[in-house]
């Protein structure tokens, strides 16, 4: 459906986007995450036809997004990020006007109008102008307006950015009942959301793609890379000294005491299991032991890992 | 051809759903009104040989108000687009620019063409109130509204340019009055050094005045339309080229 090869941006001397690849098939759900300016939205503008790339190609359903930008564009339904509208449209007047420059005709207009104004919970305000909305409702016209040719395609930018706790559930289900026919690619920074709707995941920092699997795969690695909280009473230079000397460790990290409880944090390599070596530890060295405990990865972990900057 | 239909209807009822659109046409009919009373009190006070029509359109404001219609026209076509980042929405959709450009264009010749109706339907109405034959001759009438028509192609097409180069309506309506103000004093350049001068040909072909001036007599020629139509076309050539060209700058 997307295939993307060392597609490049750069604006002026500052490369936004640094030769990335990745592919979507048909009916993924992919989410596209990264800090801010990592170069999501420029990516996805160059997708949707409206920036060119510096370098590099990509195409939609076959069709390459700058050579043959009509074609590609037919099946995509995009939501930019900041929602820009025509505002003093009415709501279903814009919607038709959309529905048909994106080319459907006839009886199908009012169908899909309406089906879309009631899907996105629009209903109660499809007379009233643009103009005259609230933040969150601007943005379900945007996606509305993104839906409403029944696109193969949809390219959704910060969907759920400023809607209220019910209307994100609403439109998560929305989303998941959309991917039954539709491929997704959207960018958010909710990473909950990413883990709940989407089957696949890219991650991507200052330009360049960091990671790109599924959400519990990634997980899984995190998780085996994990962090051990480990609370013991005893000499904290010791237990620095000793800890580090095991093998597999990554780091020590001493938080203070706490009511006469030393606070460690450890960071562990990969793929080991270092509670049970823990514990042996302790026991020979007569500390007396609180808390050893593995936290479980999450999305946030496996990104903060990948996008942070010491 | 669809999405030219859908974006033209479009534009065009953008000027009747906005306050501005219908100000614009009030400024018209006003001004064409009072260039026609202008001239009728010009024939009662003295004897004079022109046309009804020839006064009209000769009248002291003629000018002042007929060249800010264009920036009035225009100046929101492109720069409205860009300032609220529709212009996204827009290319994002599939269309080609040049659907884009055209559409934009012909609704607001079209809308031109409306500001006309009124000051047409006004000396028609002449002889209805009146009762006396109007004094003006099927010649002028048709070459004063042809001269107009193709005036109007040309100063919307450098309005059309004008709001695609920038995302602030203001200055893209400063610059198209710039630009035709300019074009309007290059036709009073033979008035001013006479025209004994290598180029002075090309200020009479150029000159909108004296286009107006014949054309207003009934002495319709062909220069002046390969002049607007090749001009026009010209400015909307560039006009796509600019709009096509910041989509695809690196
Ligand atoms: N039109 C532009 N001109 C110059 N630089 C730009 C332009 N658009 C984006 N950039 C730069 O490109 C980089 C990537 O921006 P982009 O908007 O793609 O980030 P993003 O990942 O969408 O961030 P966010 O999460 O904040 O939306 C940023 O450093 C930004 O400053
Ligand atoms: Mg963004």
């Amino acid at each position: 459906m997307i295939h993307v090869q060392q597609l490049s941006k750069r604006f002026g001397r500052h490369q936004a986007v640094d030769g990335i690849s990745f592919d979507v098939s048909e009916g993924e759900i992919v989410g596209f995450l990264g800090p801010n300016g990592a170069g999501k939205t420029t990516t996805l503008r160059m997708l949707t036809g409206y920036l060119p790339p510096t370098s590099g190609n990509a195409s939609i359903n076959g069709f390459d997004v700058f050579k043959q930008s009509v074609k590609a564009r037919r099946s995509i339904g995009y939501m930019p990020e900041d929602v820009p509208l025509y505002r003093e449209m009415t709501v279903k007047e814009y919607l038709t006007f959309r529905a048909k420059l994106k080319g459907v005709k006839g009886r199908a207009v009012r169908s899909q109008v309406n089906q879309t104004i009631s899907e996105c919970g629009l209903s109660d305000r499809r007379r009233k102008p643009i103009a005259t909305l609230s933040k969150g409702y601007r943005q379900r016209v945007g996606l509305a307006d993104a839906l409403v040719h029944r696109p193969e395609l949809l390219i959704l930018d910060e969907p759920t950015n400023g809607l209220d706790p019910n209307q994100i559930i609403a439109i998560r289900k929305l989303i998941q009942e959309l991917a039954k026919k539709h491929t997704i690619l959207l960018s958010t920074h909710i990473l909950s959301e990413v883990e709940m709707i989407c089957s696949k995941v890219v991650i991507i920092d200052q330009g360049k793609i960091k990671a790109c699997d599924t959400p519990s795969n990634l997980v899984q690695g995190m998780r085996h890379a994990g962090r051990i909280q480990f609370e013991v009473k005893a000499d904290p230079i010791q237990v620095r000294k000793k800890l580090s000397a095991l093998t597999e460790i990554k780091k020590v990290l001493h938080g203070g005491k706490q009511a006469g409880w030393e606070q460690f944090e450890i960071i562990v390599d990969s793929g080991t299991e270092t509670r049970e070596r823990l514990s042996n530890l302790a026991a020979q060295e007569r500390w007396p032991v609180k808390t050893l405990y593995r936290h479980e990865g999450r999305l946030e972990d496996v990104f903060v890992e990948l996008t942070r900057r010491d | 051809m669809r999405e030219f239909i859908i974006l033209y209807r479009k534009e065009l009822k953008g000027y009747f759903t906005s306050p501005f659109g219908w100000v614009v046409l009030a400024f018209a009919s006003v001004m064409s009104g009072l260039s026609l009373s202008t001239a009728m009190k010009g024939f009662t006070d003295n004897a004079i040989a022109d046309t009804l029509v020839y006064a009209a359109f000769h009248t002291p404001h003629f000018w002042f108000s007929f060249l800010f219609l264009f920036p009035l026209i225009t100046m929101k076509l492109f720069s409205e687009e860009e300032r609220l980042g529709t212009i996204e929405t827009l290319f994002t959709a599939p269309v080609t620019t040049g659907q884009v450009v055209l559409s934009k264009y012909a609704a607001a010749v079209t809308f031109y063409i409306l500001l006309w109706v009124p000051s047409l339907f006004q000396f028609l109405a002449f002889d209805w109130i009146t009762s006396i034959p109007a004094p003006y001759d099927q010649g002028s009438l048709i070459g004063s509204y042809s001269i107009i028509f193709l005036m109007g192609l040309y100063f919307t097409a450098i309005g059309c340019l004008a709001s695609s180069l920038t995302s602030s309506q203001i200055i893209a309506g400063i610059v198209t009055i710039g630009i035709l103000l300019l074009h309007y004093f290059l036709g009073y350049v033979t008035f001013i050094w006479g025209n004994d001068f290598a180029a002075a040909g090309v200020f009479y072909q150029i000159s909108s005045q004296l286009h107006l001036d014949e054309f207003s007599r009934g002495v319709i020629s062909s220069p002046p339309f390969v002049y607007y139509l090749s001009m026009t076309a010209f400015v909307l050539f560039i006009t796509h080229h600019h709009v096509d060209h910041r989509r695809w700058k690196k």
